[in-house]
């Protein structure tokens, strides 16, 4: 196989909106309850129920718009899409077809520190299905219409990408991006974002080959795979002189294959029209604007103020704006003005990372902390302990939530920056080293963290490392 | 006669029909279509599409939650049915 070959892709994401209610009918948007208990008369497709519009979705449809900059479309419409299957009781979904509610949008995303425009064609809103369970029985499929309903915001991509680096990198903005606006909880494991890509093989300067979609991926690993094997798989079709046949595939997790949907074999004709049930969408400038100072501080706005206002190192700021929840525990922390952004971003994705990882927590778990670790944090400021107590106490603050002045108190950890005590302890130090004094006075420094090292050792870690650091300069100075 | 593929209709439509069923609404459907095609006589140059007679605004409803049916409610028509799913014949992927 050479590797003279061009990967193009193109891809949907079904984006499930964080709203309390469906879209069409007053049932809960909500998932993990027990099966057919979140339906109402309107989601089972009962005859002679009505849909009736949730301004929620259209809000955060119009979020989305803002944060994905998107045209957001005065005028949309509402259509069927036709088609039977056993999760969809009204027998056609009621999506957006030709007037979607958000047009031309774009984001950038960061492959090896080089930036790509990403250009978005349109999202629109729609119902999502049921959920069919096909393994339990050899014989029959059982059906949980709970999902039945609930809003979905498909987010149809231009063919811009080449690689699943820059796949994954889109979603993963792209699900940044959605969980800062609140509009989708992100859970990619529950479904709350799924994954249709779109793709074909070509050398470089023809035209674009015959496309393949792979359907309904939630996951990165897989998405990945999928893309592996299925570029593979084409171009091992045309190299061997073969045509690829436009199709629709799923990813086989088990095999690591795709293969094609037996239910759409049959190419679909969907008979889209109008809905007559709904009307057509109006929203008034004044609606739209009302939304836009709902969005909050962007992924991409607290990356440059980290960096720029906060002088944060990069890869660090990445971790800490990577997911929501890190970033508002972060901001909480600095909500001291005692507390330098450096400092607290370093115990975030140090100690505290590496407690939560351990324990295997999230961070809303160690939420209620937060006052103590700012205390704690506090005291590594004002030279009230010192970093090393400060580690120990962190686990005690963390894991039995106890105060952590109490415990400087209880264990005698308060740092020690008393001159006259740290003056002594210095010149002990200092005695019978008159070989490691030459060398620092001739000009070698690293005898200096030696004799740190050594005072530290002498106070049993409490000693201000500031204070004996002054204090040592003073007397090899002399 | 309009060209009516009346397999794929009904197959779209998930209808068996027998060849004399076939062959009448076949027919039938391809006068309505005849019928229906009278109105591209029309001149709509320039005239947008209209999405709905009303013309009026879609009622929106703010987003809570007022309404579900219980889950014996929601079963109760169903043809067969098992720990409160729906049972239906094997649909495989």
């Amino acid at each position: 196989m050479d590797n003279n070959w061009e990967l193009v892709m193109g891809l949907e994401v079904h984006a499930q909106l964080k709203t309390e209610s469906k879209l069409f009918s007053s049932s809960p948007n909500q998932f993990g309850s027990d099966p057919n208990s979140n339906v109402n008369f309107i989601d089972a497709g009962m005859p002679g129920m009505l849909p009736v519009m949730n301004f929620g979705c259209i809000e955060k449809a119009i979020k989305t718009g803002f944060a994905l900059n998107f045209q957001i479309n005065p005028y949309s419409v509402f259509e069927r899409k036709n088609y039977f299957y056993a999760d969809l009781p009204q027998g056609y979904q009621i999506s957006q077809f030709e007037f979607p509610i958000l047009s031309e949008g774009h984001i950038e995303i960061e492959n090896d520190n080089v930036l790509k425009k990403i250009r978005i064609e349109r999202a629109h809103l729609e119902q999502d299905a049921g959920k069919s369970i096909h393994d339990i029985d050899p014989k029959y499929s059982f059906i949980d219409l709970n999902r039945v309903g609930t809003p979905l915001l498909e987010i149809v991509s231009y063919p811009d990408f080449n690689s699943a680096d820059e796949v994954i990198n889109y979603i993963s903005s792209l699900r940044q991006i959605l969980m800062y606006i609140d509009v989708c909880d992100g859970n990619m494991q529950e479904g709350s974002l799924r994954v249709d890509v779109n793709l074909s093989v070509k050398k470089p300067n023809e035209e674009l080959g015959t496309r393949c979609e792979i359907k309904n991926m939630n996951s990165f690993k897989f998405i990945r795979q999928a893309i592996d094997y299925e570029s593979k798989r084409q171009i091992e079709v045309l190299e061997s002189g073969g045509k690829i046949e436009q199709n629709t595939l799923l990813f086989d997790t088990s095999t690591g294959e795709t293969r094609p949907m037996r239910s759409k074999e049959f190419a679909h004709d969907y008979r889209y029209f109008p809905d007559p049930d709904l009307l057509p969408v109006h929203l008034t400038e004044e609606q739209i604007e009302k939304v836009r100072p709902t969005i909050g501080e962007l992924p991409q706005q607290k990356l440059n103020k980290y960096i720029n206002d906060f002088k944060l190192e990069k890869d660090v700021a990445k971790i800490i704006i990577s997911e929501k929840s890190y970033a508002y525990f972060f901001e909480n922390l600095i909500s001291s003005k005692s507390i330098k952004p450096k400092l607290a971003a370093s115990w975030l994705v140090g100690d505290i990372f590496s407690f939560i990882k351990e324990k295997n927590l999230q961070i809303k778990d160690i939420d209620n902390s937060s006052n103590k670790i700012i205390q704690l944090l506090e005291m590594i400021e004002s030279g009230t302990i010192s970093s090393k107590v400060a580690k120990d106490i962190l686990v005690e603050v963390l894991q039995n939530n106890k105060e952590p002045s109490q415990l400087v108190k209880e264990l005698g950890l308060e740092q020690v920056s008393d001159n006259d005590e740290l003056e002594k302890i210095v010149d002990d130090a200092l005695k019978d080293e008159e070989d490691n004094i030459m060398k620092f006075q001739s000009g070698s420094d690293r005898v200096l963290g030696y004799f740190v090292g050594k005072c530290l050792k002498a106070t049993k870690g409490k000693g201000n490392p500031k204070v004996i650091n002054e204090l040592l300069l003073k007397k090899l100075n002399k | 006669m309009s060209d009516i593929n009346i397999k794929k209709v009904s197959y779209l439509a998930k209808l068996a029909l027998n060849d004399d069923k076939a062959a009448l609404y076949e027919k039938s459907l391809s006068e309505i279509i005849e019928w229906v095609d009278n109105l591209k006589k029309i001149d709509t140059e320039g005239v947008k599409p209209l999405h709905n007679i009303t013309e009026k605004n879609q009622n929106m409803r703010n987003d809570e939650v007022l309404k579900k049916n219980s889950t014996e409610e929601i079963l109760s028509n169903a043809p067969e049915k098992a720990q409160n799913f729906f049972r239906v014949p094997k649909v495989v992927e």
